[in-house]
């Protein structure tokens, strides 16, 4: 009963907004509010009493074929994720009636907002690949909404776009790798699976690909190097759709996947590679694009794709402890930086650019605190959150694989660099902005989540809290230095930045190439247009001289005379027809007795 | 002394004949009688079955017999209804000619 | 606990009670009436949920006759559900039926109007439980004949009486063979039960040429009321004549009807091997037909009846495949889709004809409405998601699963055939501009409420279908 309600009391909330109170402004995002907290209570019941178990409902049954049915996993992963999702989505559903106070179009966002809860719980507890399938597609089809809420504005709209389309590729992937699965073991369930992995385990090739098609999925909707160019896009949408989708569920989605089908995943050392250096160069790219990042909110998307890689990493590195540990953390830390900036944000006008705010330390106190917090978490600086997590797997990395600890260790120093920039340039120095001169705090509902996340990436890394909810990695023992070497390269970092940029009105490094995020946007805009263009003139080519002229046209000719012809048959007489009817009949006879 | 086959024969006949009435006539009303001739065909040989096959107990198997007095009920009924339309539609169209009504084809 | 047989003497009451006030009591509004029907029939459609179990035990001659299993209850239902569905389309069809009528009342002929489908209705659902010839061949002919009477329902309408002349000769000749081929049967087995048929002729030392031919001709009188080519001939001429409800529901209620009858029929028959090579070869033709001399259509409800040879077609693929839950699940499909298309044509073609030009424009003359015809005509055509989709799936993968590859690529070929068909009148509804006269159509709430349901119905058994399966294998 109680997955049941954690699931459908979201739907049904976004059905009432969407079907009824979409006039009451208010009463939508109370609405939805309250769905969000059912759903978190029941998760936090679910999660305190082990003995409630999966429960499954038949759907489609097609005998020996296909068994899909509508089934929940309740394990001790689904259930931390229950509790994450459902409680980082019951803050930002706190937050958000503040920040979207005088939106219009208010209950369509709450609306979409209670739809994706329900897309990425079904998602967590999700039994079997076809349902999860279905889920993922839900939550791209609601971050589409909600990236595109400001449709009005061009650019809102081309990033919904642009999220949508690039996580179809990466879905593409994932459902040839289902049905990979699917062919192979003749499940789609995953416990039905597990006893059956030998099928595919058997073949090495089969295995790689089917593992690397799956990964695709993950590639997509986490974000990572190739397709992660919609992420920094996607904050085009409110603030805290930022923090709630592209920070603390939704990205987190392909990770959570790829750990709940680990058995499949670390049986193939060849696609563990991959994964681990796609990882891993999604790590230290972003890292690098974040440094030369203006727009607040783009330097935390950044941040998100780097973290984003660490866990992709340990993934890759077969420590599935290890990812989720990272994701536990981070939900928390990255919801606050985002929940920060959102507020610095309404205080501002919604003016993005960090060189025109500055000072913000005390007209914002508050939010300056947490945010403060958050950041010393995503930095990794003892005792808070981030450093735990990001120590696991810089030990994971040391011990499995040199060279990526290397970049890894570099990517640490470039975050506690970019961060200290954003966190000086805004927060310190004088105001260089009129409407930074006169910002003022934001209301109560904003900050108390605030403070409850800033006291979770306080306390969200140790391991009398975080042993709760997981399995802890137990790298640590192994390399006692690592998180003394982590700890210098953060503060390197840090203190680099601050020295830079200190009293800085504009800044003082411009290196075009991390400017323009390695010119990916502009390669694939050349890469489309180039294979457009061709397959257009080639397609065109065959369309029309070979598809329409000889086929469609011969084709559908033959088959429309065909049938007039048929018509004719039917000459109206009454006498006509019973002579056709006396036909049949003689026909048949002769068919059946006579042959 | 007939025998099944006689019987057998005769209702053929008669199916064919009323077969070819609906073929061959004109006139719906004339249509409609070999219609009927061709349920009697029917009843014919249900009756001859009924009475050349004698079951352990040296009666005929009444199943049939009763099958066809529902047979005559409904071709009464399908009479009655079957002569309205004729007549609705020979004042609609001053016609019973089945020529002469194929308005709706194709 | 209700005793099955209750549930038609329950429909034959109320249409009589139905045609008795109309008789008797002049001066109220006819529409009562129809009220009236929906209501009984509501309320016998609850009561085949508490139907009690036929105790095998029970001896009594008259289960010779009638059963009442699972599949009977499932097709009784079916009978209840379109007749429900027929009258409310007989609400919007109702001001036409007494035009042309000099000096009638608006009303004149309503009562009859609402009480003759349930008579129907009742035949229907006796088909469903008929076990025996005698049964099967009366109940038939208690559809057939009220079949006469509604599609000449209109005499005024020479088109009416035009299609009510042909069904009744044609369907008399076809009742013809059906008594003489139940004769042959008679005659070689000494039987009219089917289950003591089936045992007399899995038995050695028999006519079986002569039980053969008796056979062949009661299936070509069932293919006559399914439909199949080439006993199709009699369908597009009667459907377009037809009232619009009357056709509507003499492609699924006598459909359905006819499919149970001829599922229960085959079943003693099909240890003959030439009767499975037949209905191949009958399944295939009518998919062809039905398909291709859909394609030059310009006629939507012409176009509406060769697509329901099309659909028949489908099905005897099913019951080739010897698949009784394909059969049944693809008929609840076809149903909702049918009765939502035909409502549809209904209320557009009451101004403007049934020519396809009517529907030019109609997504903005009658959003709603455009949309209800946009999902019949996708879940007809067997786009995903919808329950004709599911149907179809069904059905396939029975003919796979019982090796009719050959079948199943006519199958798929022939579906392309009727994506094309059904989206022209898409494309009319969408795409082509709207007549001049634009006016608004007026949707009465009770319609307004059966289109919606049978909407929801499309997807939501085009998505989660185990409901039919659970009441099949009750």
């Amino acid at each position: 009963m109680l997955p049941w309600l954690i699931l459908l009391a979201p739907l049904v909330s976004a059905a009432l907004i969407a079907l009824i109170t979409g006039r009451a402004r208010r009463l939508s995002a109370s609405i939805s509010v309250v769905a969000v907290l059912v759903s978190f209570i029941c998760s936090c019941i679910v999660f305190a009493k082990s003995e409630i178990a999966g429960t499954e409902i038949p759907w489609i049954e097609f005998q020996g074929i296909l068994r899909v049915p509508i089934g929940f996993v309740l394990d001790s992963l689904s259930r931390t994720m229950l509790v994450l999702v459902s409680g980082v989505g019951a803050l930002i559903h706190i937050y958000s009636p503040g920040y979207m106070r005088d939106d219009p179009g208010k209950s369509r966002y709450f609306a979409a907002l209670s739809l994706f809860m329900f897309s990425m719980l079904g998602i967590v507890l999700a039994n079997n690949f076809v349902m999860m399938f279905i889920f993922w597609e839900l939550v791209g089809l609601c971050s589409y909404l909600l990236i595109g809420h400001w449709f009005e504005r061009d650019s809102a709209a081309d990033a919904a776009n642009k999220a949508f389309i690039t996580n179809r590729i990466g879905d593409f992937g994932f459902m040839l790798g289902i049905l990979m699965v699917w062919a192979a073991t003749g499940s789609v369930i995953f416990d039905d699976i597990i006893p059956q992995t030998w099928r595919i385990t058997s073949n090495p090739t089969f295995l790689t690909i089917c593992v690397l098609l799956i990964f695709c999925g993950a590639v997509g909707k986490s974000a990572q190097f190739p397709l992660h160019v919609w992420l920094p896009d996607a904050m085009e949408g409110p603030t805290p759709i930022s923090a709630l989708i592209h920070a603390a569920t939704m990205v987190a989605a392909g990770v959570y996947m790829l750990v709940r089908v680990g058995f499949l995943v670390q049986a193939s050392p060849v696609a563990l590679g991959v994964i681990a250096w796609i990882g891993t160069v999604t790590a230290v790219m972003a890292a690098l694009i974040a440094t030369q990042q203006d727009d607040i909110k783009r330097i935390l998307a950044y941040s998100t794709l780097s973290q984003l890689g660490y866990m992709i990493m340990a993934v890759g590195l077969a420590s599935d402890e290890a990812a989720m540990f990272h994701l536990f953390t981070h939900a928390f830390f990255k919801a606050l930086l985002f929940l920060g900036a959102g507020s610095v944000l309404v205080a501002l006008h919604h003016e993005q650019n960090i060189w025109k705010m500055g000072g913000q330390g005390r007209n914002l106190f508050l939010t300056f605190v947490t945010f403060g917090i958050g950041m010393l978490a995503l930095i990794g600086c003892p005792p808070f959150a981030g450093f735990f997590s990001k120590d696991a797997i810089l030990s994971l990395a040391y011990n499995r694989n040199p060279a990526i600890f290397g970049v890894a260790l570099f990517t640490a120093f470039l975050t506690a660099f970019y961060m200290m920039r954003l966190f000086v340039v805004v927060f310190f120095g004088k105001p260089r902005s009129p409407a930074a001169k006169t910002s003022r705090e934001s209301p109560t509902s904003m900050l108390v989540p605030l403070a409850v996340l800033a006291l979770l990436s306080l306390f969200g890394g140790f391991h009398f809290f975080a042993s709760h909810f997981l399995t802890l990695p137990h790298e640590r023992e192994a390399a006692a230095f690592i998180p003394g070497i982590a700890l210098v390269a953060m503060l390197l970092g840090a203190a680099g930045a601050i020295i830079l940029y200190r009293r800085r009105i504009e800044d003082p490094l411009s290196i075009n190439l991390l400017r323009h995020k390695f010119y990916f946007d502009e390669l694939y805009r050349v890469l489309i247009n180039a294979t457009q263009g061709f397959l257009a003139r080639v397609s065109g080519f065959i369309d029309r001289w070979i598809i329409d002229a000889t086929i469609v046209r011969g084709s559908s000719g033959a088959t429309w005379s065909f049938g007039a012809l048929l018509r004719l048959m039917q000459v109206g007489n009454l006498q006509a027809y019973a002579f056709i009817f006396g036909l049949g009949i003689i026909w048949i006879i002769y068919f059946v007795l006579f042959r | 002394m007939t025998t099944l086959g006689d019987y057998l024969t005769v209702s053929g006949i008669l199916f064919a004949v009323g077969f070819s009435g609906v073929l061959l006539r004109r006139n719906v009303i004339i249509i409609f009688m070999a219609l009927e001739l061709m349920l009697n065909a029917a009843n014919l040989s249900l009756v001859a079955f009924s009475r050349f096959r004698l079951g352990e107990d040296g009666l005929p198997s009444y199943n049939a017999q009763v099958l066809v007095f529902f047979i005559i009920t409904v071709a009464a009924a399908e009479v009655a209804v079957g002569l309205a339309i004729i007549v609705a539609l020979y004042r609609a169209r001053r016609t019973t000619h089945v020529e002469d009504i194929n308005s709706l084809k194709f | 606990m209700i005793s099955a047989p209750y549930l038609e003497v329950a429909v034959l009451v109320l249409g009589t009670v139905i045609l008795l006030i109309e008789s008797f009591f002049s001066k109220f509004d006819r529409r009562y009436l129809g009220y009236a029907a929906l209501v009984g029939l509501a309320l016998i459609f609850l009561a085949t949920f508490f139907i009690a179990p036929q105790s095998t035990m029970s001896s009594a001659p008259f289960w010779n006759f009638y059963s009442a299993d699972a599949t009977s209850l499932f097709f009784k239902r079916i009978a209840l559900a379109t007749t429900a569905g027929v009258i409310v389309m007989m609400f919007d069809f109702a001001a036409l039926v007494s035009s042309g009528v000099q000096g009638a009342t608006p009303q004149s002929g309503l009562g009859e109007f609402f009480a003759l489908p349930l008579f129907t209705c009742a035949g229907l659902m006796w088909m469903a439980s008929a076990i025996d010839f005698v049964l099967i061949f009366v109940s038939l002919e208690l559809v057939t004949i009220s079949f006469y009477v509604l599609v000449g329902f209109t005499r005024r309408n020479p088109a009416s009486l035009e299609a009510a002349v042909k069904y009744l000769v044609l369907s008399a000749v076809a009742t013809g063979f059906l008594v003489y081929g139940i004769t042959w049967i008679f005659g070689a087995t000494g039987e009219t039960n089917l289950q003591k048929i089936a045992t007399v002729l899995s038995g050695t030392g028999l006519e079986q040429n002569a039980a053969l031919f008796g056979g062949v001709l009661v299936i070509i009188a069932l293919g006559f009321k399914i439909a199949a080519v080439p006993f199709h001939i009699w369908v597009a001429d009667v459907y377009q004549g037809a009232p619009t409800p009357v056709t509507a529901y003499l492609s699924v209620g006598s459909k359905a009807a006819g499919f149970i009858v001829l599922l229960r029929v085959l079943d003693p028959f099909l240890i003959l091997p030439q009767m499975q090579t037949l209905l191949v070869a009958i399944a295939v033709l009518t998919l062809i037909y039905g398909n291709l001399a859909a394609l030059p259509q310009t006629n939507v409800k012409r176009l509406l009846a060769y697509s329901s040879i099309a659909h028949a077609g489908y099905l005897l693929v099913a019951v080739v495949s010897f698949s009784g839950r394909a059969v049944a699940f693809y008929l609840v499909a076809y149903l909702l889709m049918t009765l939502l298309s035909f409502a549809v044509l209904i209320l557009v073609s009451q101004p403007a004809g049934d020519q396809l030009e009517s529907f030019a424009g109609l997504s903005q003359r009658s959003p709603f409405l455009a949309f209800a015809m946009l999902v019949a005509m996708a879940s007809l055509a067997g786009v995903p998601f919808t329950a004709g989709f599911l149907g179809k799936f069904l059905v396939f993968d029975a003919a796979i699963a019982t090796h009719h590859f050959g079948l199943v690529v006519v199958a798929i070929v022939t579906v392309g055939a009727g994506f094309y068909y059904y989206f022209k009148v898409v494309r009319a509804i969408y795409w082509d501009a709207p007549p001049a006269s634009t006016d608004k159509i007026i949707v009465s709430p009770l319609t307004r409420v059966a289109l919606i349901a049978l909407i929801a119905g499309t997807f939501v058994l085009g998505v989660y279908p185990q409901p039919i399966f659970d009441a099949l294998a009750r």
